[in-house]
């Protein structure tokens, strides 16, 4: 059934039912992945899919289904399990649809030249980029990945108080993920890249990036134990802000899963840190002009200056607490309900260069990677013991690349060691949302290695 | 359902451009997740996903496509788009399809979706009240029920269809302790192959929130594990993701085709300590990781990875077999219809031994006791692997001392397993869901209680 006569059926079914005020959030996405191996086309995949979640408020509380079948059967499914779903709901909070007033920037996210590039042009690409990592030392044996993606995706979100938006975004990107060998000795290493429109040259810079981690992991020495200062490289800071944004959640805060509950206006960092939620940034699928309830999104620092300003809110979170959304509600899917996520989430560039960063360390070591973050780091606790990977530094110079060994510390406490934030912002993918961090330079950190 | 002659005809047009087998995916799955916080249902979500993905060889590659219009029109596209990105030329193709539908190992009696929301909501209630009343420092409780239901039928061009039909229910306690400065948590996440049954047979859901909860004050309680190496006992049950880590990813042929694994050509040879035999088990009923056919169509079996330390077998799916000239082992999984299948994991897990599992700590001298693990990943081309542990104790002199908070065991696969030198006589199970290159799976990790004479462990 077509989308919008899908639509008009739901709400007039819905409405048989008494529900007067209910929403769908649609999403279609397409994508295209090609990896190639030793020249050959391994891995070939496109696709193209639509999901539908419909909510309904009865008697106060939101029930959610979801559909990736748009028939009759459908319309039937969506209404009896909004019906049933809602009417178990306890929780006391109070729920909202939004009306679709004020303000919603105009973003440019949809970039047609990246339609332009063909199946074809992108295998190609991938074959080159294999080759051109190859070549680039003898010891790269082999790669993991040669790879080239492209996504588009529109959003759209109905309901019955009169909103009606969608945007569309798309983004074309790929990896390299080179395996060295030097006799026994094996290490591999993985990077990703964005296209600027059709153009991939980026990919160069990945390819020289991961070449060079791949070889100096083939002699690496061993990480004596202790309490070390390290820094943290820009990757690194990555990922430990993507496994813990969610403490900046005020419904995290309101259910007594993050620590931050009523800490606003508090110093919470330390004064170099100034951490930032953009939903405007140019150039990131990860932004947006409404959020995952239709309300228009804004630019806020959530830490400025080790000052904590706000929390990330929806529309539930703010009503309790008696401020306005902050336009972070978030659908994970079209299946999911309505939480709070981030959209473009970054720690501010501070001035130092990342050799200057090294050198105010002096002796220590500079974590590349973090491992089993899903695990090994707990965003209600904030502590994190972790795997990792890295760099002695020495003489306040990066030196030999380290084996395996583990550095733990708690993400409340690391934000007030911060000692130095580097200059060197830099964007991860864009997903769900899109994290950006400079290098840190921290106090002593407990790390066990040999 | 699928229209059989559709499919035969999805499957003759994947291959009109000289692909040389096709297979098409088709899957309708319900899927309920219910959630409690702080004794109160919060989040009721119901969601329906269907669809079908085609996939094409020709030689020792493969396109995928997949789409949710299950339409003829839809498959058609769907297979027309997979034949255009394996090449040109136009081979003609017929297919004719046998019919069955595969034995079920995990019967279901109380299939989840017609079980009422309030009785659902009764077993979370139970187990948040359990987990509460365990200690005021309880400052949060949150319980979920997660069910789905999915029928599937996998259909290729040898002629093969199958349907088959997975039923999946699951419990999830987590709780938080806190004092004025610290939160500290614990979790307990049963889960089946089975019907709302499972709340009502196997599963104490009091039982779960309680030891939830015992966990988290445990660990509110416990100082920084000590960093270093030192010898480690692990229990049974989820420390079984030491094997799935250090070893199990590196035996997927995802890994070994490619010979972007450590133990890559190494079938025969001793790779592990000689009191070690690992399985990975398709066939056990009603267990989290088991399967009637796996999601190429082929039978579920019965692994041996590793007899007495000897390496005797891959996880192998139909397409890297190819590569490496190895049959498939009923291995070929994946999250749903939108990944396309490859090797993965079951139910895995390290036989029972003959080790008395007193003896074990009682001769380990100073080092740690991993009670409950969390999850790790690894590293399959280094072998390099880090897992958490979720409640631990330290040992001292031989004995089980304070508890510790905040331990990791990093290493390398190929450096650990021979460090096994005990291995305990009771053997348990436990749930996790896996994450790889076809997405997340249910998997059961399991082993008795066992001891590494050395290993890395991270702390403060």
């Amino acid at each position: 059934m077509e989308l919008n006569l899908f639509i008009e059926k739901l709400f007039a079914r819905a409405a048989e039912e008494g529900m007067d005020k209910c929403e769908v959030y649609y999403v279609d996405g397409s994508s295209f992945d090609v990896n190639v191996y030793k020249g050959e086309v391994v891995d070939y995949s496109v696709s193209d899919a639509a999901g539908l979640g419909f909510r309904a408020l009865v008697d106060g509380k939101m029930g959610y289904a979801s559909t990736q079948a748009f028939d009759e059967e459908a319309v039937e499914l969506l209404v009896n399990a909004v019906k049933t779903n809602a009417a178990l709901i306890e929780s006391e909070d109070e729920q909202f649809l939004y009306d679709g007033h004020g303000e919603y920037a105009k973003l440019d996210l949809y970039d047609p030249a990246i339609d332009t590039v063909s199946a074809g042009d992108k295998i190609a690409y991938a074959r080159e980029m294999e080759k051109r990592t190859l070549a680039r030392d003898a010891r790269v044996e082999q790669l993991q990945a040669s790879e080239i993606f492209s996504e588009s995706s529109k959003v759209r979100i109905v309901n019955t108080l009169g909103l009606d938006v969608s945007s569309s975004a798309n983004v074309m990107g790929g990896c390299v993920g080179p395996v060295a060998r030097d006799g026994e000795k094996a290490s591999s290493a993985y990077r990703l890249f964005l296209a600027k429109g059709a153009d991939f040259s980026d990919s160069e810079k990945a390819i020289e990036e991961s070449v060079n981690e791949a070889t100096a992991f083939l002699q690496a020495e061993p990480m004596p134990s202790g309490a070390w200062p390290v820094v943290f490289r820009r990757d690194a800071v990555r990922s430990l802000l993507s496994t813990f944004c969610g403490v900046f959640s005020a419904d995290n805060a309101q259910k007594d899963l993050s620590l931050l509950k009523g800490r606003e206006g508090e110093k919470i960092a330390a004064e170099c840190v100034t951490l930032v939620d953009d939903p405007h940034m140019a150039g990131s699928v990860s932004s947006t002009p409404f959020d995952g309830e239709g309300v228009p999104t804004r630019r806020k620092e959530l830490i400025s200056e080790g000052v904590l300003t706000t929390l990330m809110h929806n529309l539930k979170t703010a009503k309790k607490q008696g401020v306005s959304s902050t336009g972070n509600a978030a659908r994970a899917s079209y299946a999911s309900a309505v939480g709070i996520a981030p959209t473009n989430f970054y720690i501010a560039p501070g001035s130092a260069s990342f050799e200057e960063v090294l050198a105010q360390a002096g002796e220590g070591v500079v974590v590349t990677q973090l491992q089993g973050l899903h695990a090994g780091a707990n965003a209600i606790s904030g502590d994190f013991s972790l795997g990792a990977k890295g760099y002695r530094i020495r003489g306040g110079k990066l030196d030999r690349a380290v084996k395996q060994f583990t550095v733990a510390g708690n993400f409340y406490q690391l934000l007030k060691d911060v000692e130095t934030v580097g200059a060197d912002l830099e964007f991860g993918m864009p997903g769900a949302a899109r994290i950006g961090a400079p290098s840190l330079l921290v106090k002593g950190l407990t790390i066990a290695g040999e | 359902m699928m229209n059989r002659s559709h499919v035969e005809a999805a499957l003759a047009a994947a291959l009109a451009t000289g692909g040389d087998f096709s297979e098409l995916f088709f899957q309708d799955c319900v899927e309920n997740n219910l959630s409690m916080t702080d004794g109160r249902i919060e989040n009721a979500v119901t969601g329906r996903l269907c669809g079908a993905g085609i996939r094409v060889y020709k030689g020792l590659g493969s396109v995928y496509a997949y789409t949710n219009d299950t339409s003829y029109n839809g498959l058609m596209a769907c297979a027309r788009k997979a034949a255009q990105a394996v090449g040109e030329g136009a081979c003609e193709r017929q297919v004719r399809l046998g019919g069955s539908v595969a034995a079920n190992i995990s019967p279901v009696q109380k299939i989840p979706m017609y079980v009422p929301g309030a009785r659902k909501a009764e077993i979370l209630r139970a187990a948040s009240a359990a987990a509460k009343s365990v200690s005021p420092e309880i400052r949060q409780v949150r319980v979920g029920m997660l069910d789905w239901d999915s029928s599937v039928t996998i259909a290729n061009s040898d002629g093969l269809c199958v349907s088959d039909r997975r039923v999946y229910s699951r419990l999830l306690c987590s709780a938080v302790a806190a004092n004025e400065t610290e939160n500290q948590t614990g979790a307990v996440n049963p889960g089946r192959q089975m019907g709302f049954e499972l709340f009502e047979t196997l599963v104490d859901p009091e039982e779960c929130g309680r030891t939830a909860a015992k966990q988290a004050v445990t660990m509110l309680h416990a100082d920084a594990c000590p960093a270093g190496r030192m010898p480690v006992v692990i229990d049974g049950g989820f420390g079984g993701v030491i094997f799935h880590e250090a070893c199990g990813h590196s035996l997927e042929a995802t890994s070994v085709a490619f010979g972007n694994s450590e133990f890559a050509g190494k079938l025969g040879q001793q790779i592990a300590s000689p009191v070690v035999t690992a399985i990975d088990d398709g066939t056990m009923p009603g267990e989290w990781g088991s399967l009637n056919v796996d999601d190429e169509g082929t039978p579920a079996t019965r692994l041996v990875l590793i007899e007495k330390g000897i390496l005797k077998n891959y996880m192998v799916d139909r397409l890297n077999g190819r590569r490496m000239g190895m049959a498939p082992t009923g291995s070929a999984r994946r999250q749903d219809y939108t990944f396309a299948p490859t090797s993965r994991m079951r139910n895995t897990f390290i036989a029972p031994g003959e080790d008395d599992e007193a003896e074990i700590i009682a001769t380990c001298g100073d080092g740690l006791y991993a009670k409950e693990m969390g999850g790790g990943s690894v590293n399959p081309v280094t072998g390099e692997f880090n897992f958490s542990v979720r409640e631990g104790y330290l040992i001292r002199d031989g004995k089980i001392d304070r508890p510790v908070r905040g331990a990791s065991l990093v290493g390398r696969g190929a450096e650990i397993l021979p460090k096994i030198d005990r291995v305990g006589r009771k053997m348990w199970m436990a749930q996790g869901m896996c994450g790889s290159q076809s997405g997340s799976i249910p998997t059961n990790v399991g082993q008795p209680m066992i001891r590494v004479t050395d290993i890395i462990v991270g702390g403060r």
